[in-house]
């Protein structure tokens, strides 16, 4: 079974994992739409890392720290941020992390990832916009997606028929822009919700 | 004298280092340091990479050649031995001095 869902929390994430488990559905991969294998309902403790890798061998050391000490690894790759760890050894600790900390300490990474992803789009839309076609301008001023000359001047039947006629096209040269200034300030959006969870997080002390 | 930054150690940090005076890899660290600890310091998985990450980035400890690919061996750099020394003889001090002043009082 497949599902779409977005997550930025992870302990909403972990929750609803583990309920997925308990009606019979366990995780098999996350990316980013979740894939799950049906199986006998089971009580499952499943927790969620957030790292990069810059090598190989470290994430293959990494995963290898978790599953010595009785924490499988689900799903997540080198680059993937997100790392899903299922617990196998009942004896294990019931918690990938033991202090406050570092259990915050995966907001703060998502939330630098974030930011990131900002810092590099925003030169792309600033060029792009100062190129006048794809600018901020046209939410300012949205005439100037329209190309036919003269266009303003006219009235009655005459303008409507060509703004009809254009409108199709101005939308479509305005939607690229629009696209990329929503994926910029959702970028903004995110870097805000996960300072937020990681601010929360820290100040929670043992609520897992 | 002016005190390193580094200083006091957390129980966790000085746990680690003093556990790795023998290099060993992950999973093997976190059982000494709870043995260490007389059951104390408990750490989980996630919380154990963090801290070793931050220590390798520090200097205090370094990741050595190792026979298994899938797993490092982690041991104590000479700077790191430095911190932990002058960490432990900070702690020396305050047992000295409390002893001193708690002399004959039923503290002892």
């Amino acid at each position: 079974m497949k599902k779409i869902k977005f997550f930025l929390n992870f302990q909403k994430e972990e929750k609803w994992l583990k309920q997925m488990a308990a009606q019979g559905y366990q995780l098999k991969k996350q990316g980013p739409i979740y894939t799950f294998e049906p199986a006998p309902p089971k009580q499952t403790n499943i927790k969620i890392d957030y790292r990069h890798f810059k090598k190989q061998q470290d994430f293959l050391n990494y995963r290898s720290i978790f599953e010595d000490s009785g924490w499988q690894h689900i799903s997540g790759t080198k680059n993937s941020g997100n790392q899903y760890f299922k617990q196998i050894d009942d004896n294990s600790y019931d918690d990938i992390f033991s202090d406050t900390t570092s259990r915050a300490g995966r907001y703060k990474r998502l939330a630098n990832m974030m930011l990131f992803m900002f810092v590099i789009i925003l030169p792309l839309v600033i060029i792009s916009s100062t190129k006048g076609t794809l600018g901020i301008d046209i939410f300012l001023n949205p005439r100037t997606l329209y190309y036919t000359p003269g266009l303003w001047e006219r009235s009655g039947l005459e303008f409507w028929q060509a703004f009809l006629f254009e409108t199709p096209f101005a939308l479509m040269r305005g939607l690229s822009s629009s696209i990329s200034l929503a994926i910029l300030i959702s970028y903004v959006l995110l870097t805000i919700k996960s300072l937020t969870l990681y601010r929360k997080a820290s100040k929670s002390s043992g609520n897992k | 004298m002016r005190r390193d930054k580094s200083l006091p150690l957390t129980e966790t940090v000085y746990y680690i280092l003093l556990a790795l005076t023998e290099p060993t890899h992950g999973y093997v660290l976190m059982q000494k340091v709870e043995e260490l600890s007389n059951g104390q310091v408990r750490l989980a998985a996630g919380t154990l990479y963090g801290a070793v990450e931050n220590l390798l980035k520090k200097g205090f400890i370094v990741s050595i050649p190792s026979d298994d690919a899938r797993r490092k061996v982690y041991a104590i750099s000479q700077e790191g031995e430095k911190i932990l020394h002058a960490d432990y003889q900070r702690m020396t001090h305050m047992l000295s001095v409390t002893e001193k002043i708690l002399n004959g009082s039923e503290f002892k």
